[in-house]
């Protein structure tokens, strides 16, 4: 019967012996919601199995082909980063979407997608800053570099 | 008739326009019978994905004190390659570059389908955009290291040539040299003093530029790229080190002791970042982001003292001027917005506390200029993490949405006159046949400023029909408004939307049934609720009411259709039907209630309220309730208690905040665990629903929504109740009878009450 709000219900109490239970089957409220695209193009709940390799020896190749052109100041400071995600993936410390996109990005690179490693840098940063922003700069940077090399490389 | 309810949308969604009427009344003296003002709502950025900008510069008029664009309601002749200016009258002659055009290849601006059209003007090198960010250090540790971490993604969301600078502060104020080198210098300025712009510009090494230049355009001088290079340099060049420098920035040394607050510099901050700016890249498109954890304590624009035992301003003190520190730290900011706005900067600010930060004294600062107003709790959360990041969100094209130095030039066809605009900009004291000596909002001018703003920012302008009563209106005559928005594109490029419209004027004598048709109460509620919520932060609060009460029942007094002293007759047609329900939700908002509410929380609802397109502006004035049953599919339901069912979920979107309730049926199956039995699928798709319809919302809009997720009899289902229409309330219990709805522990008179009254007031005769 209405009355004024009554005080929250003890959580613990079961709820009063005349509450039937809902209906079931498929009666009026479908879910409005259409399926939503998730963010990364794999199933990320998966075990990971990319190795730190696959990931690091095709960055480290595309630094060594920038040392020719770009400063050597910048390229210590992206090998350095590199070698600090090399470290928090020995360690362990990168969770699997993480370790998952990273290895998409190196193949974008590794194709000569610039925009599309761009981006995955992008969402990674957006995603899970708390893991990366150490190290994802110099990886940014790196990506820029690359792409900016003369043409042939 | 194909009603003008397609009419009206139609054209918003080419021009981007709503008129409160769309056939004007011809005189003067008629219009302002007509109680709702001659006004529109803007937005001058309005995605249009089907225009493409044209690149050449737009053809003008030739008189002077006109120089309208060239456009569908022009008259032309195209044998002698001359057209006629639809607002002046003037004969023009076509460019050479126009000597091929006739009736069968006319220039797109010609056309009717490009009443608004959009010109690309600069080519060649262009300044880059500007981020200053301004970062109070005196913030718990998890709050810095979240905000660290926010500064640091952003870097990368970054346009890659733009510029970037850094300053800190606390008791001190530290601007950031950026360099490439290993050593990173910054310049340290006390707190409690303040500095001219040129004693800034002084003391950090730089020089004014000599010469004062148009927006965008990149600069004469060269050494500027030298001297401006030490504080602000480009994201690409810099990021790596930039990242390092935020990564490492400490919380202020300064301590602070039991029952004190820290010493926090925000008015030199923000001096020195505006007289930097300034001093450097005048007059191109700059973002000062001020990111601030709690109130400004010492120094000009202090808003608190430091002592803990002094709470910060409520509406109560104010109202009893006891807000020692508001008049002169208002002043401070307002100063600073006026400055930083006439050099085409904007200043966004993102404040994340648990009390009060001094959103009442600077929020000029973002609504002079088109800055943003974030507020949240901590930079530890997601509402402030994701809308940080919409910030830097992009248009379906893959540009960014935000765009600079937008210049707002409105004329009108000489029986108009423009009475003033209300909005994010400032006034650029443009005098001309044009102006009315009546001001509405920010008055006296053709032309405002907006300094930054993107595709939903709405402005309202106000007219004011000059035509003297008796004087004859050609047949089918039209009045005629065009709209100019020069603006710097986020690629840097200057670009001019220009949008031209016209209604027919109507005697309202013999015709007032076309001009009733043609009303768009909708637009008429935003301009009436952003007149009120204006006059608001200037005269008393219940002068506000009492002004739009006064308001509402003369215009039903005009347009019902009743007997004299006959409540029970009154009538309203189907075109104003709703605007006295907008009007009785307007008057319970907190735009304009303003004791629910902290006046930093009031200067937040309102700023946003200022500069939302009219979809976003009604749901702040009447939010929406969906309701979720086993009854049927997802339907709205009436903004009443009634609507508060136990077999139900409701979901109310306020624009701030998003609530889901649980009825109390609902709330004690979820106890009982139904959803996780299998033959009872069903019920778990029930409780989904409304999440994944939340979800879309919370995803998309800027500002990030707060979400509530409560239930009957839950404390956070305040926010429901203290909006619903208190239809059912503890003094009508009895009277209502039926076991329907829950009734509302409110005074508050509801909307048959208000109607009841309403009625009584527009028939009488008194």
């Amino acid at each position: 019967s209405p009355g004024p709000p009554s005080a929250p219900a003890d959580p613990a109490a079961p709820p009063p012996r005349a509450l039937g239970p809902p209906p079931q089957g498929s009666v009026g409220a479908a879910p409005r919601a259409e399926a939503r695209p998730s963010a990364a193009p794999c199933p990320e709940q998966e075990e990971c199995s990319v190795s730190a390799d696959t990931v690091l020896a095709p960055l480290r190749a595309a630094l060594d082909s920038c040392r020719a052109t770009v400063q050597k100041q910048v390229c210590n400071d992206i090998g350095r980063r590199l070698t600090v995600l090399e470290d928090a993936w020995a360690q362990g410390k990168l969770s699997a979407p993480v370790r998952k996109r990273m290895s998409l990005l190196v193949q974008e690179l590794q194709q000569q997608h610039w925009d599309a490693a761009d981006e995955i840098h992008r969402s990674l940063m957006v995603d899970h800053v708390n893991e990366v922003s150490q190290w994802m700069v110099g990886v940014k940077r790196l990506i820029a570099e690359t792409r900016d090399l003369p043409t042939g490389e | 008739m194909a009603t003008y309810l397609e009419f009206i949308q139609q054209n918003e969604e080419r021009d981007g326009v709503r008129f409160s009427w769309n056939v004007w009344p011809s005189s003067r003296l008629e219009a302002t019978r007509m109680v709702v003002p001659l006004a529109c709502l803007l937005t001058p950025l309005k995605e249009r994905l089907d225009l493409p900008p044209v690149q050449y510069e737009p053809v003008l008029c030739s008189r002077p004190t006109c120089k309208a664009v060239l456009n569908p309601l022009c008259q032309v002749d195209y044998r002698a390659k001359l057209w006629a200016c639809n607002f002046c009258f003037q004969r023009n002659q076509f460019p050479p570059a126009y000597a091929g055009i006739s009736e069968v290849n006319q220039p797109a601006e010609l056309m009717p389908q490009f009443s608004t059209i959009e010109y690309i003007v600069q080519h060649g090198p262009q300044t880059p955009l500007i981020f200053l960010y301004v970062v109070d250090t005196c913030l718990e540790e998890e709050d810095l290291q979240a905000l660290k971490e926010s500064l640091q993604m952003s870097l990368s969301l970054l346009p890659p040539d733009a510029l970037v600078g850094l300053i800190t502060f606390g008791r001190m104020v530290q601007v950031h040299e950026l360099s490439c080198e290993g050593i990173s210098k910054s310049y340290v300025f006390r707190g409690t003093k303040d500095l001219t712009a040129k004693q800034i510009q002084d003391m950090l090494g730089l020089s004014r530029p000599a010469v004062p230049m148009q927006q965008g355009r990149p600069l004469q001088t060269p050494e500027q790229p030298v001297i401006s290079s030490r504080f602000l340099q480009p994201v690409h060049k810099i990021d790596m080190n930039l990242t390092d420098l935020l990564g490492e920035l400490q919380r202020d040394p300064w301590p602070v002791t039991q029952g004190k607050r820290p010493l926090r510099s925000t008015g030199v901050a923000l001096s020195i970042a505006v007289g930097l700016l300034e001093g450097t890249f005048p007059n191109t498109g700059a973002r000062i982001m001020l990111f601030t954890g709690g109130p400004p304590t010492q120094g000009p624009g202090m808003v608190v003292g430091d002592e803990l035992k002094t709470p910060i301003r409520s509406w109560h003190d104010i109202e009893k001027d006891n807000a020692r520190f508001m008049k002169k730290a208002t002043k401070h900011y307002e100063t600073l917005a006026n400055l930083s706005a006439a050099n085409g900067h904007c200043i966004d600010i993102y404040a994340c506390a648990l009390d009060q930060t001094g959103l009442l004294e600077m929020k000029c600062c973002a609504n002079f200029t088109g800055g943003h107003m974030v507020m949240g709790d901590s930079f530890n959360t997601s509402l402030f993490k994701q809308t940080f990041q919409r910030v830097f969100s992009k248009g379906y094209n893959g540009e960014f949405r935000m765009a600079f130095g937008a210049n707002l030039d409105v004329k009108t066809s000489r029986e108009l006159k423009i009475a003033g605009a209300i909005g994010p900009c400032i006034s650029l004291n443009a005098k001309g046949p044009c102006v009315s000596e009546n001001e509405f909002g920010i008055g006296g001018t053709s032309q405002w400023k907006i300094c930054s703003l993107d595709p939903s920012t709405t402005l309202a302008i106000y007219f004011e029909v000059v035509n003297q009563h008796n004087a004859p209106i050609p047949q089918g005559g039209r009045g005629a408004v065009q709209f100019v928005t020069q603006y710097q594109h986020s690629s840097t490029q200057r670009r001019i939307r220009v949008t031209t419209i016209a209604r027919n004027w109507a005697d309202a004598q013999t015709q007032l049934q076309h001009i009733e048709a043609a009303f768009d109460q909708e637009a008429a509620a935003v301009l009436m609720a952003r007149l009120g919520v204006y006059r608001a932060e200037s005269e008393e609060g219940p002068d506000v009411l009492r002004w739009l009460d006064r308001q509402l029942i003369r215009l039903c007094q005009k347009f019902g259709q009743y007997n004299k002293d006959d409540p029970n007759s009154f009538r309203l047609s189907e075109s104003f039907s709703l605007y006295p329900q907008f009007i009785f939700h307007l008057r319970r908002s907190p735009f304009l209630q303003v004791f629910n509410n902290s006046p930093d929380e009031s200067s937040y609802y309102r700023h946003h309220f200022a500069r939302q397109d009219l979809t976003q502006s009604l749901i702040m004035i009447q939010p929406i309730l969906y309701a979720y049953s086993f009854h049927g599919p997802p339907e709205p339901v009436l903004l009443d208690s009634s609507s508060i069912l136990p077999d139900r979920i409701l979901l109310m979107d306020t624009f701030f905040q998003i609530v889901i309730y649980l009825g109390e049926t609902i709330a004690q199956w979820q106890k009982a665990g139904y959803q996780d039995m299998p033959e009872y699928e069903n019920f778990k798709h029930l409780l989904q629903a409304p999440l994944d319809d939340a979800q879309e919302i919370l995803q998309t809009r800027f500002p990030m929504p707060r979400y509530v997720h409560t239930e009957h009899g839950g404390s956070q289902a305040r926010f429901l109740l203290s909006k619903v229409n208190p239809s059912q309330t503890h003094n009508n219990l009895y009277a209502w009878g039926q076991e329907s709805g829950a009734p509302i522990l409110t005074d508050d008179v509801s909307l048959q009450v208000f109607m009841d009254h309403l009625k009584k007031l527009a028939v009488s005769s008194a």
